[in-house]
């Protein structure tokens, strides 16, 4: 498993200048309703292809995001979430991201998502429709495991 | 006595009425809140995803997705109608599916076989009363419709679409429009049209807002692809508003019909309650006339 982001490269980010602005402010939207509305030191976010840190002063950035951890830090405290999916709009010091769900990493439920993996794995898809559903059906009960694996 | 006690008694049935009538006001006016809330949390994430579709189209890329692609001619549409599982809503239910049969029959009359799936009790019960059967019925959809439920929906009628099974995707609900207006529309949802989630006033705002600070985005993994993936995405958020919209109205109409069954009620008690009083005196009046005339008999 990649280390996370921030470890490798201690708070600041090398050769990234000196920012005015050291915080970003997160917003995690669903349909239902906004998730976090809060101000962060640094974010991590699954982007579709793996992890991408974001720290203030980031170049703005539009990304499609993929089944995996969102993490917020503050201090020392990290807030953990899964995401399933969606789109990040990082723009000077704000980060956006856009997800049909977001659920906290304590909230996630492990053994749903291993159960989920051994039904998709039985089922025979039949066309290309119904193979991508599997594949993002995977995808995203082991997205969902590997985050509730994760200590905090 | 007999007249009076039997205003009484209608007078005590209107009181137990309003008293009904009034909670139900009440418990609309809550659940209307608590909708309106909901529906306003919804309208940031379309919002957001409004903004992101506006950053994309700067970017001048066409977006190529089979569910914008419109299909001539259509052969089979699906219609979606949302109504409420309960009753005593005004004329919520009745203008919706009023619309709804008319897009019905204008369907069938142009030789596009119409598929029908309805939300809600009230539809279902008139749909069979109209001997036409529903492909699917769905009742769970209560003042609070989930967007997970939504997603499911919204998969199974992407896959429908995909697949060649519906070229069409109509849903007939009461848009909210503000709270003092309701509008029962039919809306096609599939073909998506474009990626229009914002009425043009608020697109052309929040085109303006986009243009003032000009940007220049790290697209990952590009700008087609991303726009792309948001169609599907857009369609969800559009079919969940319907849901939403249909939630709130619906409160709102019930809300409105009873304050009128309410007020109806108090009026209603103040004229029998007046009858009442004019009953009694005209009884007094009347034993008192035996009386006396008994009086001066004896004498």
């Amino acid at each position: 498993m990649a280390k996370p982001i921030e470890a490798e490269h201690g708070d600041k980010p090398w050769g990234a200048p000196e920012h005015p602005e050291k915080h970003i402010h997160l917003l995690v939207v669903t349909p239902e309703k906004t998730v976090l509305d809060t101000v962060v030191d640094f974010v991590a976010i699954p982007l579709y292809d793996g992890e991408a840190g974001i720290l203030p002063g980031r170049a703005p950035l539009i990304g499609r995001l993929g089944f995996g951890e969102l993490r917020g830090r503050v201090g020392q405290t990290v807030d953990r979430y899964f995401v399933d999916g969606g789109f990040a709009q990082v723009r000077g010091d704000s980060a956006v991201i856009l997800t049909p769900r977001a659920i906290p990493a304590g909230e996630l439920d492990a053994a749903a998502a291993e159960t989920a993996i051994k039904t998709l794995e039985s089922t025979k898809p039949t066309s290309t429709l119904e193979s991508a559903d599997r594949d993002r059906g995977l995808a995203r009960a082991r997205g969902m495991i590997r985050v509730a694996r994760r200590k905090a | 006595m007999a007249k009076a006690r039997a205003i009484i008694k209608r007078r005590r049935a209107v009181e137990n009425i309003r008293k009904i009538t009034r909670t139900m006001e009440l418990i609309a006016t809550n659940r209307f809140k608590k909708a309106l809330t909901r529906a306003t949390e919804a309208a940031a994430y379309t919002r957001k995803l409004a903004e992101l579709v506006a950053e994309l189209g700067k970017t001048e890329q066409e977006a190529s997705h089979p569910l914008l692609v419109a299909r001539d001619p259509v052969a089979r549409s699906l219609l979606l109608v949302l109504t409420s599982n309960r009753g005593l809503a005004g004329g919520y239910n009745s203008n919706v599916l009023r619309a709804a049969t008319a897009r019905h029959v204008e369907g069938q009359a142009s030789g596009v076989e119409v598929k029908l799936e309805v939300a809600g009790k009230r539809g279902i019960n008139f749909f069979r009363f109209r001997k036409l059967v529903p492909q699917e019925t769905y009742t769970q959809f209560e003042d609070k419709p989930q967007y997970a439920e939504i997603e499911t929906l919204a998969d199974r009628y992407i896959k429908l679409y995909l697949t060649g099974a519906i070229d069409r995707l109509d849903v007939a609900y009461t848009e909210f429009t503000s709270i003092s207006r309701q509008t029962a529309v039919v809306r096609t949802l599939l073909p998506a049209t474009a990626l229009d989630l914002e009425t043009p006033a608020q697109a052309a705002k929040s085109a303006a807002a986009v243009k003032q600070t000009q940007v220049s985005y790290e697209f990952l993994p590009d700008a087609q692809s991303i726009l792309e993936e948001i169609v599907p995405v857009s369609f969800k958020a559009r079919l969940f508003k319907c849901f939403l919209d249909a939630a709130v109205s619906e409160q709102i109409a019930r809300m409105v019909a009873m304050g009128g069954a309410t007020k109806n009620a108090d009026d209603l008690a103040k004229t029998l309650t007046r009858q009442y009083n004019r009953a009694r005196q005209n009884q007094i009046t009347r034993e008192l006339a035996d009386i006396v005339g008994a009086a001066a008999a004896l004498e």
